[in-house]
């Protein structure tokens, strides 16, 4: 145990920590209740949805399909035809910055936040 | 001699490839799953690191190609394997690049490839999906990167020390 480690390893590890609590800092503090829920499908907009509405939006796009489901103001991956499902274990999102994606089937669910937002208010 | 030795390094590669790809396959069946995409151990890089310093770069890289392809589409698809692959690539070169240096243990070095292999598939990830807002994934899988190659590391410098040298043949 004695060799395991050198000293530039502790170095190393303390540089990567410090840019790891920076990077968090700024996206936690970046963070905020989102608005509405932008799905993307291979990179292009499909639909943006309001929080405040609950609805169910599928979907479907060269065999594979895809349903996000929105409740209280958060939505969330409830079905999709991915083999990792990794999309669907992602669970509920509702603030900026928060993201669900799913990489097989090239979906990906975003929240933005209210700034402009008024539709949903009004 | 040399074309011996050289015979014999290939079938170890075979061998080490045969078994990186096995333990891609316990990790795949174990119930690990954290949720978050690309949190996860990487036991196949234990192989990949004790290649990297019984053998040289490109019997590692050798290696390591082989494992990710072959995992990566039986387990994930197309396009799991092409980020894997991004992830393996850009992880084995830094750590070939830090062993150089001379400076850092192998748990060091394990710890920053752990990082660039996250990195990797972060930035083919976002590349595919075409959004660089994946980044807020960032710090977890920073983290989770630092610790699994940490403990990976540790478990290589331990494996290194036990098997018996002219395995590899020099």
């Amino acid at each position: 145990m004695k060799n395991m480690f050198k000293k530039a390893d502790f170095v190393l590890l303390a540089i990567l920590i410090l840019i790891g609590i920076a990077l968090s800092a700024v996206s936690v503090l970046s963070a905020s209740r989102g608005a509405k829920a932008v799905v993307t499908v291979d990179g292009e907009i499909y639909g943006t949805y309001s929080l405040s509405d609950d609805q169910e939006i599928t979907v479907e796009r060269d065999g594979h399909t895809n349903k996000i489901t929105i409740k209280d103001g958060s939505a969330q991956m409830t079905y999709s035809t991915c083999k990792n499902q990794v999309c669907v274990e992602t669970g509920a999102i509702s603030e900026t910055n928060d993201s669900i994606v799913c990489l097989p089937n090239r979906v990906m669910v975003e929240i933005e936040g209210g700034e402009g937002g008024y539709d949903a208010v009004a | 001699m040399q074309w011996h030795s050289r015979t014999r390094r290939i079938a170890v590669s075979a061998m080490f490839a045969a078994l990186a790809f096995i333990f891609s396959y316990i990790e795949a069946i174990l119930p690990l799953s954290t949720g978050i995409p690309g949190v996860k151990l990487g036991i196949a890089n234990l192989v990949v690191i004790l290649a990297l310093y019984n053998m040289n770069f490109r019997y590692a890289m050798g290696i390591n190609v082989i494992r990710i392809l072959v995992a990566g589409l039986l387990f994930n698809g197309l396009f799991g394997a092409l980020y894997s692959l991004a992830g393996g690539v850009v992880s084995l070169t830094v750590m070939w690049l830090l062993k150089r240096t001379g400076l850092f243990s192998m748990a060091g070095v394990s710890m920053a490839g752990g990082l660039a292999h996250n990195m990797g598939q972060l930035l083919v990830a976002s590349a595919l999906v075409s959004n660089l807002k994946m980044f807020v994934y960032l710090p977890v899988l920073m983290f989770s990167g630092i610790a699994a190659g940490i403990l990976i590391g540790i478990t290589a410098s331990v494996v290194n020390g036990r098997v018996p040298k002219d395995v590899f043949a020099k």
